[in-house]
């Protein structure tokens, strides 16, 4: 099934033709928009990211693995130095700590990557002008009436350039 | 600290496009200048090399360093380096989380002199090392003879610490590269297009893609302060947990910290002033954000002028009477110059940014920004080597003065550091991008001219 892909020039009228093709029943759009744009991610009804559940992971492995490593290392070798306890953990929670940081944030970025699907190639509906400053909204729709109904609500939202059978 | 009536200006406000074209314009360019200033890096770095290899050669007794002071350059310039890494996750982490606006053109910088000084920072242990190839003893990993690093030990506290800003660094940078090395995919052609599009990761910004992007930001943010606190918290304990007379100090970890994002900040006025001027990219960092650069140079200036003061009032207040001669030695012993040159550098002459006019003179800014350089890297020496010259017992009490192959690798470390921020100012955006369409984007539909 081939589709509509409109370009817009504005944040506004973006936001007018999301909303207006989710109206008419169209939910599953692609839209690419060239800077971060809370308005449109509101209009497209995402509410929250799984990257808080890969962070949140991450920082407890982190956790975990930073007790395990200082604790079971110190119990492995038991030496007393510097007359402190085999298990000084006031002096192990500077590495636990670091180490928490440390996950969180590397599970964080492969969670990105994980749900970006990349690395991986541009999708046949990218044009370079959505790196400059033009939105994009594709639409899947049939050819013919779908197709052209999908143009006339686009065009009246305020799209300058349409693309049919994309 | 951010008022309305003093944003960007209204006139000329450049357009999205204008923004791709003026950011990515020095990538395109070729300037004589430019080869000129990389070939002079090279040749300080090499000259440093030379030096290095004569210190591994003959042994450690070509750096001047012998008992009681045995940590002299390399350590006093490690800790300069790990300071100016600070302010780059300040400015990038803890102004977005307080939203403010000034952040947006001098982050990307900021945050790429981070990384830069993080890796020259890393240099000076090993250096230090004397036998470099021993310094995976600090990496835990399963030896044959079962030996663990002591977690007790802060150089090993300092290791993770480090070792964690880096990456978290790292990876803050690149998120916010991403987009704007799609931007340069689809400006350039040919090896340029295949390069910067490997590294854009095929990126499309789709509104979910920006939805991670912008989710990962802030959480990336959120553990980059706490972060950017800790680092050289753990530097400081590697001072402050030995009993040495003026290190003992439980003021050590804020003092710093502040003294860290001092020297930062600095760092980034005298890095961002001739990247401006050689890039023409005074319509993108106006004198706005060197106002708001230099308060926070003031503010942080005041912060440790009064930690220098705490010092001396808690030598007094202990009635200890080495930590006393300790530091009535530091400003009238041997050490007494690099001492009034700290207090001249990072108290007086930032005083001077009371005034409007010096905030809003891009040239005294220049000025001041590279006395307060200076003059942090002689608070690392005062505090490190005074302290270490002048102990407990008299008979044990001995000066040093650097040898030539310190100094060479010192000032080769500076060439390092430029080297690199070369390098990134010719390939990569300078400026982010895309938060700069951000910004413009609504300055051009709220402002309505």
């Amino acid at each position: 099934m081939s589709g509509i892909l409109a370009q817009f020039d504005s944040l506004g009228a973006t936001r007018k033709a999301i909303e207006s093709l989710r109206e008419a029943g169209h939910s599953d759009l692609e839209v690419f928009a060239p800077f971060p744009t809370p308005e449109l991610e509101e209009a497209l009804g995402i509410i929250s990211s799984p990257i808080r559940r890969w962070a949140l992971i991450g920082g407890i492995t982190g956790f975990a693995t930073a007790v395990a490593l200082t604790g079971l290392t110190a119990l492995a070798y038991p030496l007393v130095t510097q007359g402190k306890p085999i298990l000084s953990w006031p002096a192990y929670f500077i590495i636990i700590f670091e180490m928490t940081i440390l996950f969180t944030g590397l599970f964080g970025f492969l969670g990105v990557l994980h749900h970006m699907k990349k690395p991986g190639r541009l999708s046949p509906q990218y044009r370079t002008s959505f790196s400059v400053d033009r939105f994009g909204v594709y639409v899947l729709a049939a050819a013919g009436a779908e197709q052209s109904s999908v143009e006339t609500l686009v065009r009246d939202a305020g799209a300058v350039e349409v693309e049919s059978g994309v | 600290m951010a008022t309305a009536e003093i944003d960007v200006p209204q006139q000329g406000l450049p357009s999205l496009a204008d923004a791709n074209r003026d950011i990515s314009r020095p990538i395109s360019t070729p300037y004589k200048r430019y080869w000129l200033l990389l070939g002079i890096c090279a040749a300080l770095i090499a000259a440093a090399g030379v030096a290095w290899t004569i210190q591994i050669r003959d042994g450690m007794g070509r750096a001047g360093m012998n008992n009681p002071v045995n940590w002299g350059v390399y350590i006093v310039t490690f800790v300069f380096w790990v300071g100016i890494a600070h302010s780059g996750t300040l400015i990038s982490a803890v102004l977005y989380l307080v939203r403010s606006g000034w952040r947006t053109t001098i982050n990307r910088t900021a945050e790429a002199m981070t990384i830069f000084a993080v890796m020259t920072a890393g240099l000076f242990p090993l250096i230090h090392l004397g036998r470099v190839w021993y310094f995976y003893y600090l990496v835990p990993y399963p030896s044959t003879r079962l030996l663990w690093p002591n977690f007790r030990s802060p150089l090993v506290w300092d290791m993770f610490a480090i070792g964690t800003y880096f990456t978290i660094s790292l990876v803050f940078w690149y998120l916010g590269l991403i987009p704007d090395l799609a931007v340069l995919r689809d400006r350039f052609t040919g090896i340029k297009k295949k390069l910067y599009g490997a590294f854009s990761l095929g990126w499309q910004g789709t509104v979910k893609d920006w939805s991670h992007y912008r989710r990962l930001y802030l959480y990336l943010a959120g553990i980059a302060t706490p972060l950017v606190l800790s680092v050289h918290s753990v530097v400081s304990w590697d001072f402050a947990m030995g009993v040495v007379p003026g290190w003992h100090s439980t003021i050590f970890a804020p003092y710093f910290v502040a003294g860290a994002i001092f020297s930062g900040v600095a760092m980034v006025i005298t890095i961002t002033i001739p990247l401006r001027w050689a890039f023409g990219l005074d319509r993108y960092i106006t004198e706005y954000h060197f106002d708001n650069m230099a308060k926070l140079l003031l503010f942080t200036s005041l912060i440790v002028g009064y930690a220098y003061g705490m010092e001396y009032f808690l030598a007094w207040f202990s009635s200890d009477p080495i930590e006393m001669e300790s530091f009535r030695w530091r400003a009238s012993g041997f050490y007494a110059g690099p001492f009034w040159i700290m207090v001249f550098c990072n108290v007086v002459v930032p005083a001077s940014l009371w005034f409007k006019r010096t905030r809003n003179s891009i040239k005294a800014l220049f000025v001041i920004s590279v006395f307060v350089n200076i003059g942090m890297w002689y608070e690392r020496f005062v505090i490190i080597v005074t302290s270490l010259a002048h102990e407990f017992d008299p008979s044990a009490w001995r000066v040093y003065t650097p040898s030539l192959v310190e100094m060479t690798i010192m000032v080769g470390s500076f060439a390092w550091f430029f080297f690199w921020i070369l390098l990134f100012a010719k390939t990569l955006p300078v400026i982010s991008i895309v938060e700069v369409k951000e910004h413009l984007a609504h300055e051009h539909e709220h402002g309505g001219h």
